[in-house]
């Protein structure tokens, strides 16, 4: 008793009431499968637009909203996402109604702004799509995704090099020309300081890895996704790690069991681990755990 | 009772340190703390995509990057974003891309320049569209 429940005995395509409508376009938010996406129907989404509701696709249910389509075209959604605080509230939106989907049923996130002309067209479109969505629902269904960010603690300023003081009051200088204050004496300072920035960034590199090995140990898939560059206001952390994991529902406990040891250790190498989650599997849902966006 | 959802934001009030320390089980999904950064990550360039009618190609949105760098700059809870990685991919960044292209033109006109001066006998014509791997 499994199967979609809410997706037979729909109206043929021809009863579908006004969605065909020139000025409505159709924004699709997921595809779910089973379940009971009844309770979806009505959440608010996109401000403009209606109410979320249902699309049947024969074995599977879009969740869909119309929306005027003056107001979703090309221009205008380039425009509207073009603006920081619109950007934020569409992808709210967006991500709010995927993850309210994947509440009531196994769901397939589509990307934000996934727009049709109308019911028809997202239908014959997702349609055609139906395997490939089912693959899709069956390596993610009873699963979710687990965001794991390493960075490194930026190095405390007083943190010298190994050897000897820092700076300042550096000796007197010394006419020998091997004395501490002696121009080899300062280049051998910078070196080891560099030296030991270099020692830093290995091991937390190492530390890094070794979280994504413990990880992907638990995990059914995992990613290694872009790092993020620094932030914008000089925050002087560095990101070593940027990986999803997919992971099945009953291995949360573990999980985080597992990320709170790791974390630990981590601490010791100058690392500092971030978890979020559980989300739906956004990483997960187009082709597999292998593909690495690179570092 | 049948409420998940306020379940979900009531510890908003005392916000969790870390997701962990939220029960997961009446969070199944969407951490209500997530930053904005961890979500158009994944709600932009992730998912299956099924192309719309409407083609909107969220890559080739280059004031999105100039424009939401400043937002996200004054947003605290993303400031970790590091949203740069919007920028710095030619995959992602139309301009990225575009630098690309006008690096690889100068270096071709640099090249024709110098077949149409002589200077460089050796190069055959058919070469020039070769930027020598520089």
């Amino acid at each position: 008793m499994t199967a979609a429940p809410c997706t037979t005995g729909v109206p043929t395509a021809t009863d579908v009431p006004t969605a065909t409508d020139a000025s409505t376009a159709t924004c699709v938010f997921a595809v779910c499968r089973g379940g009971d996406p009844a309770a979806l129907e009505g959440m608010p989404g996109h401000e403009e637009g209606a109410r979320v509701r249902l699309l049947p696709l024969g074995s599977l249910t879009a969740v869909v909203q119309d929306v005027p389509a003056d107001r979703f075209s090309e221009e205008a959604v380039r425009e509207r996402l073009s603006d920081g605080a619109e950007l934020e509230r569409c992808a709210r939106t967006h991500h709010a109604v995927v993850s309210a989907a994947a509440r009531c049923a196994p769901t397939v996130p589509l990307p934000l702004a996934t727009l049709y002309l109308g019911d028809e067209r997202a239908r014959a479109a997702l349609g055609k799509r139906e395997q490939h969505l089912h693959a899709a629902l069956d390596r993610i269904e009873g699963r979710a995704e687990w965001a794991v960010k390493a960075y490194t603690v930026p190095a405390r300023p007083d943190a010298p090099a190994p050897a000897g003081k820092p700076e300042g009051p550096a000796a007197p200088a010394s006419s020998s020309p091997d004395g501490p204050g002696s121009g080899r004496a300062y280049l051998e300072r910078v070196r080891s300081r560099k030296r030991a920035c270099d020692l830093r960034q290995e091991a937390a590199l190492r530390a890094a890895e070794r979280v994504d090995t413990a990880l992907r140990g638990l995990a059914v898939a995992a990613r290694r996704l872009r790092l993020h560059g620094p932030g914008p206001d000089r925050d002087r952390r560095t990101q070593m790690l940027n990986a999803a994991y997919l992971v099945d529902g009953d291995r949360d406990r573990e999980l985080a069991a597992a990320v709170g040891r790791l974390r630990q250790e981590a601490e010791a190498d100058g690392v500092r681990i971030e978890v979020s989650g559980p989300w739906v599997p956004y990483s997960f849902v187009d082709g597999g755990g292998t593909g690495d966006l690179g570092c | 009772m049948n409420d998940p959802a306020g379940t979900a934001l009531a510890p908003a009030g005392t916000r969790p340190p870390d997701p962990w320390d939220a029960p997961a089980s009446t969070t199944p999904y969407g951490p209500r703390t997530a930053n904005l950064a961890d979500i158009l990550e994944r709600v932009l360039d992730k998912g299956i995509v099924i192309a719309g009618d409407i083609k909107i190609d969220l890559l080739d949105i280059e004031l999105l990057t100039i424009r939401l760098r400043l937002f996200i700059a004054s947003v605290d809870t993303a400031r970790k974003a590091g949203i740069d990685w919007w920028e710095t991919d030619p995959a992602l960044s139309s301009r990225a891309a575009r630098d690309a292209l006008a690096e690889e033109n100068r270096q071709l006109r640099e090249r024709l320049e110098a077949l149409e001066s002589g200077s460089s006998p050796a190069a055959a014509p058919g070469a020039a569209g070769e930027p020598a791997g520089s």
